[in-house]
């Protein structure tokens, strides 16, 4: 019977002796969900419903329409996945992403005080979903938009975002304007969603004259800062807090006021060197974490399915010794091998012990203070679009601020 | 005022009950207490998405609350998911439990599976910007004396935060108190009058109270009244406090309501027109004499009048107060000082400022007119306020959230419609199967009426009975019946002991032994547990003797000081010789007495005994002594 109902519809239940009259919502194998007049949602089993009678059908309402884009310098807003644009439709309590401009200015009411959007969604996926092509098919997008000089804002899941950062940031080189990434820790359903205050700092940015990949997020728990991170050196640090990201081994590059002014503390603005745009990624990069008792089998599947790859070594860089002659090999077949600390804070330093210097003596390069996933993504990058010893003389480079020489914390 | 008991016709009355349940908090394992540590602050602001036509009264709300700053005091007992800052947990089990059993004792269909949903509420009180609520039991019949009053549902649902202060700019919140959970019952529009409302607002009470899961602290439990007259709407009240509030509040909304359904008859018959002819006054001499609009215009605000045709005599003159709900509507969005012609003169304006300022609006016959001190950007708002109000007042009870004061109510914000809701996406459904709700069906509680009735056979006067379940203290009273004895004593006494703020039980039941073995008269238990010391005579009294602060012991006290009484229920150090001189001198005197009636005059004899001997000795051994001796007198015939 449940064929018979469309989301909307008026029904009528019969259920242990009772009746409701409510709004159809859904009905799977189990359970039939009906909305009661007071807003209410139950959830009924179906074997307990003795029928359900239809009282009228659904009138959908007809779709936002109208041409107002908002005041201001334009931006151009592109959807990636995440819900930072979404609304309620509390008719049926259904949370809606919004997919056209005028769904997004809905969403998100505050943007059109600031600036004219356009937008585009070329994107719905979860954030673990995210696949290098993605990346390849964002910068394409984004390169075509900032060539007209126009800022764009990248809205993404927050899970995989520092990676997706770090790859545009290395795709694109030199940008003629500001690429924002920014997301949202709580959905914009909610009155108390960070989106709100995140997507209005990033479109500010946006329309900076900076020339850069950042991340815009809150800087604490309270409204009332965001900090601009850039994109080569943020980390998720915490799995729920709307503060969760933090640049790691740098100051953030700015901050942004609860009146939306910025701070910046120090940025590249955009300059006359040519833009570029890298169109190709390698797939043959792989990304370990390594433990204690990781296996020599692993790790061999591990280098040998790739051309580099990036190992999270412990403390100031280590993996066992017992791996000192295969990695020997494989970085004599031409094989990149990097280390990063999976402590993130801090440099790899790989002549303090014997371990370290065996390892350099079996050929892996030592990253310094570069975080994995953007030695991961920089790597990728540098083996799409260069030669392999190319890749190996940039890859301890700093090329994008992704490395620094110096630490005060 | 309308008298109490009068039962005015077409009145529908609808309650929504809210108890605090014990224990963990409704979505984390943070304790469900109050006023604990404060550890710092964070600020949030709300954000919410309406734009729908529909929706203009919300709006207003929402443009209000705009740019308000919410401030959080985090706590010892709150933590990320109180901070909006991690997804809710499950609820306790325990909870859940008291939830379906509180459905249970009011006769309620148990659903199927909980489904939690997302209320919005923009106040700041909530920190997410929504309150998570769920019914778990719907349909229910609870029969109260004689009548049947439906239930809608009862729910579980999260506690708001606690208001500390609130300026212009923000509101300060502490989050000891968001995410207790809360069961509301809320009941059909079936109560006919404040006094039958009053009753059953008890009735549930006593009868939820029996699941033994209600936080007993004074604010634990809040009422919300729905109620409505002939030919007006629905009105929902926030936040009685009190059963005797209920009756109160209740009395006088209805006389407003009926006034109001009053006014908009009088309108009918009259030219009312929302065309306000507005005009600026702020240069005008008129208003020379008023303190009050100096210190407007000084602020930089500007005086506006504006006529308001066909409301002479309504807005406020013998019961009618439109004058006030209009004030009422404006203060709610922040704009103070509405000042109208039917309170003129006053205020610095006299009878000629009065008929002056007419004549610049010119109001006619059946017209009045109001003033504002504002500053001008908010008088375009303040005109629409106003037109709505008179709009309504045309037809007659508008529908509107209204908050409860002592006596009456006033008006917080329109009644939001139910279409603010929609489901909790970080709760799965939480299935209610069968055999999981027989199991917890086994715990119900037997009803009020079978718990008084059972004490009640113990030999507990009713009315004490009743009082004991109120509050909460029926097993401490059956257990001192079955201990000590003595029901009607026990009762009296416990009622004492529970109508303070902090009953001692243990000092109590000391007393009680005592007394249960004659050490001490039964007049004496309720100042010595109040006291702590009963006088026997204008010497001797009996006193509460502390030893650190909570173990207590009895003394006597007199001239030679204080003399402890032991456990043996003697003066410590002393022998009984003092009750012998005692008994004998008793004896002696009544010997007559004694030959005469037998041993049916030992009652008398005892009496005469314990007026000396009382408190010092135990009751048992004087009576035995008294038997011996009488028995002696006896014997010697």
């Amino acid at each position: 019977m449940s064929d018979a109902f469309e989301s909307g519809d008026r029904i009528e239940v019969q259920w242990k002796g009772t009746k409701f009259s409510g709004m159809f919502i859904s009905r799977d194998e189990k359970v039939t969900v009906i909305k009661l007049q007071n807003g209410y949602n139950l959830s009924l089993e179906n074997s307990s419903i003795k029928g359900i009678e239809l009282v009228s059908k659904f009138i959908p309402k007809p779709a936002l329409t109208g041409s107002q884009r908002g005041n201001g310098k334009r931006v151009f807003l592109l959807g990636t996945g995440g819900t930072i644009a979404s609304y309620v439709d509390y008719e049926t309590g259904a949370v809606k992403p919004a997919r056209t401009v005028q769904e997004m200015l809905y969403a998100q009411p505050d943007l059109s005080k600031i600036a004219t959007i356009d937008a585009e969604i070329i994107l719905n996926i979860l954030s673990e979903d995210m696949r290098k092509i993605d990346w390849i098919n964002i910068a394409k997008k984004v390169y075509e938009k900032i060539e007209r000089g126009e800022g764009v804002v990248v809205t993404h899941g927050t899970d995989v975002l520092s990676f997706s950062s770090s790859a545009l940031s290395f795709l694109i080189e030199n940008p003629k304007a500001p690429i924002v990434f920014t997301a949202s820790q709580r959905s914009p359903d909610r009155p108390s969603s960070d989106a709100f205050f995140n997507l209005s700092g990033a479109v500010k940015v946006a329309q900076s004259d900076a020339g850069l990949v950042c991340v815009v997020m809150h800087s604490s728990t309270s409204d009332n800062t965001l900090d601009i991170h850039s994109g080569v050196r943020l980390r998720k640090m915490h799995s729920s807090r709307r503060d969760a990201f933090k640049s790691i081994n740098s100051e953030p590059i700015g901050q942004i006021d609860d009146s939306l002014q910025i701070h910046w503390k120090r940025y590249e603005k955009v300059n006359s060197k040519p833009m570029k745009l890298y169109d190709k990624i390698s797939e043959k990069v792989g990304l370990l974490y390594f433990y204690p008792g990781l296996s020599e089998e692993l790790f061999n599947k591990f280098a040998e399915v790739n051309d580099g790859l990036i190992v999270a070594g412990t403390g100031l860089g280590h993996i066992t010794n017992r791996f000192v002659s295969q990695i020997r090999d494989y970085t004599s077949q031409g094989k990149i091998i990097g280390i990063t600390t999976q402590c993130l804070y801090g440099s790899v330093d790989l002549d303090v012990y014997t371990t370290g210097r065996n390892l350099l003596g079996a050929g892996v390069i030592p990253l310094q203070d570069m975080l994995p996933e953007v030695a991961y993504t920089k790597l990728s990058f540098l083996l799409g679009n260069f030669d392999t010893d190319t890749a190996k003389r940039l890859i301890g480079m700093n090329l994008r601020g992704e490395i620094s020489d110096r630490r005060t914390e | 005022m309308r008298s109490l008991t009068e039962e005015p016709n077409d009145v529908k009355i609808g309650l929504e009950i809210h108890f605090q349940v014990r224990g963990r908090k409704l979505f984390c394992e943070c304790e469900g207490e109050e006023d604990t540590k404060e550890l710092g602050t964070f600020s949030r602001k709300l954000t919410v998405v309406s734009g729908e036509k529909s929706e203009k009264d919300a709006a207003a709300l929402q443009e209000s609350m705009k740019g308000k700053l919410f401030e959080y005091v985090r706590t010892e007992n709150s933590c990320l998911v109180e901070m909006d800052e991690e997804p809710p947990h499950l609820p306790g089990r325990e909870t859940l439990d008291t939830a379906i059993i509180v459905s249970l004792i009011l006769g309620c269909r148990i659903v199927d599976n909980v489904h939690f949903m997302r209320k919005i509420v923009i106040d700041g009180s909530n920190t997410s910007g929504f309150q998570r609520t769920g019914i778990v039991g719907l349909r229910g019949v609870f029969k109260s004396d004689s009548k049947s009053i439906g239930i809608t549902s009862v729910t579980l649902e999260e506690e708001a935060c606690k208001k500390i202060r609130e300026d212009e700019r923000k509101i300060v919140y502490s989050l000891d108190r968001l995410g207790i959970p809360l069961i509301e019952i809320s009941t059909d529009p079936d109560i006919r009058s404040p006094k039958e409302a009053r009753e059953v607002a008890q009735s549930i009470g006593l009868a939820v109270k029996q699941s033994g899961m209600i936080r007993r602290e004074a604010s634990s439990i809040r009422q919300d009244l729905n109620v409505s007259i002939r030919g007006g709407n629905r009105v929902e009240i926030k936040g009685v406090q009190s059963l005797s509030q209920i009756e109160r509040v209740l009395a006088n909304e209805i006389e407003r309501q009926e006034s109001l359904v009053e006014i908009a008859k009088i309108l009918k018959g009259r030219p009312v027109s929302t065309d306000l002819a507005l005009e600026d006054l702020t240069g005008s001499s008129l208003f020379s004499a008023s303190e009050l609009f100096a210190k407007g215009v000084k602020s930089g605000k500007r005086i506006y009048g504006f006529s308001l045709p066909g409301l002479s005599g309504v807005l406020n003159k013998d019961k009618f107060r439109l004058g006030r709900e209009i004030a009422g509507r404006l203060k709610a969005v922040g704009i103070g000082g509405f000042i109208h012609s039917d309170e003129l003169p006053n205020y610095g304006i006299g009878e000629s400022e009065k008929s002056e300022i007419s004549e610049r609006l010119r109001t006619k016959d059946d017209d009045a007119f109001g003033l504002v001190i504002l500053e001008p950007t908010k008088i375009e708002m303040c005109i629409e306020i106003i037109q709505g109000r008179v709009r309504e007042a045309m037809i007659g009870v508008p529908a509107e959230t209204r908050g409860a004061m002592e006596n009456g109510t006033r008006f917080l914000r329109p009644l939001p419609g139910s279409s603010r809701m929609y489901p909790e996406t970080d709760i799965p459904l939480i299935p209610l199967d069968s055999s999981y709700v027989r199991e917890v069906e086994k715990r119900v509680p037997p009803t009020v009426e079978k718990r008084v009735d059972y004490l009640e056979s113990l030999g507990i006067p009713r009315q004490e009975a009743f009082n004991s379940l109120w509050k909460e203290y029926d097993d401490v009273l059956e257990s001192f019946v079955k201990e000590y004895g003595n029901p009607k004593i026990c009762a009296k006494f416990l009622s004492v002991v529970y109508s303070t703020d902090s009953p001692d039980v243990n000092e109590a039941r000391n007393l009680m032994a005592r007394y249960a073995r004659g050490n001490i008269p039964s007049e004496s238990l309720e100042s010595l547990y109040l006291e702590g010391e009963f006088k026997l005579s204008e010497k001797r009294k009996i006193v509460l003797v502390r030893k650190g602060s909570v173990r207590s012991s009895l003394g006597i006290e007199d001239e030679e000081g204080i003399r402890e009484i032991g456990l043996d229920f003697r003066i410590k150090n002393e022998s009984n010789q003092e009750l012998i001189k005692i008994v004998e001198s008793v004896v002696g005197d009544n010997e007559e007495l004694i030959r005469e009636k037998g041993e049916a005059s030992f009652k008398l004899l005892m009496g005469l005994v314990m007026k000396q001997a009382r408190g010092q000795f135990e009751g048992k051994e004087i009576s035995e002594l008294l038997t011996q001796k009488i028995k002696q007198v006896l014997a010697r015939q």
